[in-house]
């Protein structure tokens, strides 16, 4: 009987045990997690994927072939991503790889469309061209002293201008097949056609059966731009953070006066950042003219700023000595992946606008608290979200009072309108007649201003709580809130907003977990001093 | 100091001369909305040869992107000041350009606006086809090309210019009437044949049974065609429709990816706008709406099609 108990006491002891270790197991992959500058693009990247999974209900966005498409689509401007990681992480910029990148594909095109030149040739001439602009571009600013962001802008045109001239801005019909190898080549086809005609060696049959049977699911999009993209982020990540000349980067980068004076040729290395942003930019147009319809001079425009945008994402900081290439990989990820997930969403044009914009945002914000490393900011920030969530909330009903009162003052107005021009002999214009309402519509309207008015007020007023909670957070208060975001979903739904809800409940657990983040913290501190 | 003064007035003077010399047909300004689109191309060589055939002098500005309303604005004004005589405008932005516009025809220039309408002013004549009612043609023979209920995808064009707003909204007017039970997939673009292609291949991944993809321009027809072209397709394995008749799609039509294309007469468009121009410039009364019609391009029809615009 006593040994049985003793068990029992054991047996509750080791669960208890084994909870507190995984607790602290958590507590170090989190504190590892946010340790990675590229923790923020991570983080957006999930909650992008599982918001845009629910929302395109069942659309298989999470589906390998949809995935592999994404890496697809980043080959091109994700290679040129990378090279202007290098640039930026030296403290320069390079506002041109958009132009540079239309110019070398136009003019590649163009030489073995028009020129005969064999497709390697042309290549080599794309390639070369990359040499050229990089060296003038890196002895412009490393050896003449001039500013990158100058010297690159007035690049961004004349690369342009350079391009469109040479081509006469004309598209260039049917590139060779040996551009497909640095795109929609999919290294599985000859196998999979092998096995369609039968000359397989028997052994691999049975392979060559199930990659055909499962070809539009999961072996379509295993294309040459993914692979090249991976194996290009791999070996430049090697190369950033295992040579000589990574490291003078990151110093170049850091302080750059310092480290001319510990006796590294500043002017050289950075000479080679922007040569090495310029081949990658070459190599880039090869691999978007390996999916692109044809080649053509006015490919890559605004590119630049797609390209600075996954850096920033990536968490490298824009003045340089800080970053990771790792980090714009998942930048240039993220960017694809909105547009994916938006399109397959179906979201509408100008929304899928704003949500780019705010995603962006978040991913850099996620980063800047990541920095700070202090639990009350931590705590802000999840408070914050929880405040947002329920804005979006307030907008449900908000959105429609407020679009319903839009519509009826500009009625009203359009109608005061009317009849003084009338008094003038004179017309509405047609935007402004399509404004006027008939009675139908007008009752509509001010049924449901009279429907949302008050449940508006209503979230609105949690929302202000919410969002004051934020400069004044305590556990208490957290407590409070939760409770008042889980009750609130009853009239929520009572209203026939039910789609509105989840956001109601997670806001409650975000407001509920958020009093857990000081202990988190403590607990981290703690097992690293054990550890260290 | 002297003598750098007069070889400096020497030279201003004869620039003063050439000028003038120039200047003996009349002068007119010509504002593009790309130099560098395929279609665009074609309209431009039609008012050059127009100014030709008229003796015209043409000033031919374009904004420094596609789509800039703040650089055509700007070259708008300079050709103003300038002394043209009247304006050609392709507008990147119908209201946007009006006051200009107003501006202008207020002081004796007569504004021709050709491709896109300008709302809010009154211009001497809008030479352009009509994109709704073309676009109307172009979505009730996609109809015929496929069966009831059977999904596709619409790639759009800019849907905050009117010409973007209108091939939509034809589009769907004409296909629906036929077709209400198709669900229709939305691929929004800035007539950007790279947007067209990743958001063609998207949808192609997570939708199995698209029969037809229907584009708001060219550009955008061969964005869907790499798209397919990455994704393994051959011709025909799911029907393109275009709409502009660039040579390229009419390429791709003769290899049997594209169906339908609803052509604009683009080279008319540009030679009618300057024919216009000068007419009105010689006190000749123009008439205030000329439509530049459309050529529906099929297979049976392409050659007449291919004869009409000059390639071979």
């Amino acid at each position: 009987m006593s040994s049985n108990s003793s068990n029992q006491d054991t047996g509750i002891n080791n669960f208890k045990d084994s909870l507190v270790g995984f607790g602290d197991a958590v507590i170090r992959f989190l504190v590892r997690f946010f340790q990675a500058e590229w923790s923020g693009a991570v983080l957006a990247i999930v909650i992008l994927g599982i918001t845009i999974e629910l929302f395109a209900g069942g659309e298989t966005f999470f589906h390998p072939s949809n995935l592999m498409t994404i890496l697809n689509n980043s080959a091109a401007i994700g290679v040129i991503a990378g090279g202007m990681t290098l640039v930026i992480i030296s403290a320069g910029i390079d506002l041109s790889v958009g132009s540079v990148m239309g110019m070398i594909a136009a003019l590649t095109g163009y030489v073995s469309s028009y020129w005969g030149f064999p497709p390697v040739m042309a290549i080599l001439f794309g390639l070369c061209l990359g040499l050229m602009v990089g060296l003038l571009n890196g002895t412009f600013i490393a050896y003449f002293g001039m500013p990158a962001f100058i010297v690159t802008l007035a690049g961004l045109s004349i690369w342009r201008g350079v391009g469109h001239l040479s081509t006469g801005a004309q598209a260039t019909p049917r590139l060779p097949a040996l551009f497909d190898y640095f795109g929609r080549f999919n290294p599985l086809s000859p196998f999979r056609n092998a096995y369609r005609e039968g000359s397989l060696p028997n052994f691999l049959n049975p392979l060559g059966n199930w990659i055909n049977k499962n070809w539009i699911d999961y072996f379509r999009t295993f294309q040459m731009s993914m692979i090249i993209l991976i194996v290009f982020f791999v070996l430049l990540s090697i190369i950033i953070n295992n040579t000589k000349f990574g490291r003078y980067v990151y110093a170049i980068g850091s302080n750059e006066e310092g480290s001319r004076q510990a006796g590294i040729n500043t002017r050289l290395y950075k000479l080679i950042a922007y040569l090495i942003c310029s081949m990658c930019v070459a190599f880039g147009a090869m691999l978007f003219l390996g999916r692109a319809p044809y080649a053509k001079s006015d490919y890559g425009q605004m590119w630049e700023l797609d390209a600075i945008a996954a850096v920033v994402i990536g968490g490298t900081s824009l003045f340089g000595g800080r970053g990771s290439v790792i980090g714009t990989f998942l930048g240039i990820i993220l960017l694809k992946l909105i547009n994916n997930g938006l399109t397959l969403a179906q979201l509408e044009t100008f929304w899928q606008m704003i949500v780019t914009g705010m995603i962006i945002i978040m991913a850099v914000g996620i980063d800047i608290v990541r920095q700070q490393k202090s639990p009350f900011r931590v705590r802000q920030m999840v408070l914050a979200v929880a405040a947002v969530l329920a804005l979006l909330v307030v907008m449900t009903p908000g959105a429609k009072t407020l679009r319903s009162w839009v519509h009826i003052s500009e009625h009203n107005s359009a109608v005061a309108l009317e009849e003084t021009l009338k008094a003038k002999n004179k017309h509405l214009a047609p935007t402004q007649k399509t404004r006027i309402m008939d009675t139908e519509e007008l009752d509509a309207a001010h049924a449901a201003v009279k429907k949302n008015t008050i449940p508006a007020v209503g979230f609105m007023i949690l929302f202000l709580l919410a969002a004051v909670h934020v400069f004044r957070p305590d556990n208490k208060h957290s407590f409070i809130l939760a409770g008042l975001f889980v009750a609130s979903t009853i009239p929520l739904v009572l209203l026939g907003y039910s789609v509105a809800a989840p956001f109601l409940i997670l806001g409650a657990i975000l407001l509920a977990g958020s009093t857990l983040i000081d202990y988190l913290f403590e607990r981290a501190i703690e097992l690293s001093e054990t550890a260290g | 100091m002297k003598t750098i003064l007069c070889t400096f007035l020497v030279c201003v003077m004869a620039v003063c001369f050439s000028g003038t010399a120039m200047a003996a047909g009349e002068l007119i300004g010509y504002v593009t909305k790309s130099a560098t689109n395929a279609g665009w191309i074609m309209i431009n060589n039609g008012a050059k040869d127009a100014a030709k055939e008229e003796g015209v002098k043409l000033l031919t500005v374009g904004p420094s992107f596609q789509g800039d309303l703040a650089s055509q604005l700007e070259v708008f004004e300079n050709l103003m000041s300038q002394g043209v005589k009247a304006i050609c405008i392709a507008p990147v932005d119908s209201a946007g350009i009006a006051p200009a516009v107003k501006a202008a025809m207020e002081s004796g220039i007569y504004v021709i606006a050709i491709d896109t309408g300008i709302t809010g002013a009154d211009v001497t004549s809008f030479v352009a086809t009509d994109n709704l009612a073309v676009a109307k043609i172009q979505g009730i023979e996609a109809a015929k090309l496929i069966k009831k209920g059977e999904t596709i995808i619409y790639v759009t064009g800019n849907q905050a210019q009117s010409t973007g707003q209108e091939r939509r909204d034809g589009f769907m007017a004409g296909f629906k009437a036929k077709r209400p039970k198709s669900e229709i997939l939305i691929v929004p673009t800035e007539w950007n044949s790279t947007q067209a292609q990743e958001g063609v291949e998207a949808l192609l991944n997570s939708h199995k049974n698209i029969k037809m993809i229907v584009n708001a321009w060219d550009g955008g027809t061969m964005g869907a065609k790499a798209a397919l072209m990455n994704l393994g397709y051959g011709p025909g394995d799911v029907k393109l429709v275009g709409f502009d008749g660039a040579t390229d799609a009419i390429v791709a039509m003769e290899e049997g990816w594209v169906y339908v294309d609803t052509a604009q007469m683009l080279y008319k468009m540009g030679y009618e706008g300057i024919k216009t121009a000068a007419a009105a410039v010689r006190g000749k009364t123009v008439k205030k709406r000329i439509d530049t019609g459309t050529f529906l391009v099929n297979p049976g029809t392409a050659a007449k099609y291919k004869a009409l615009i000059g390639m071979d």
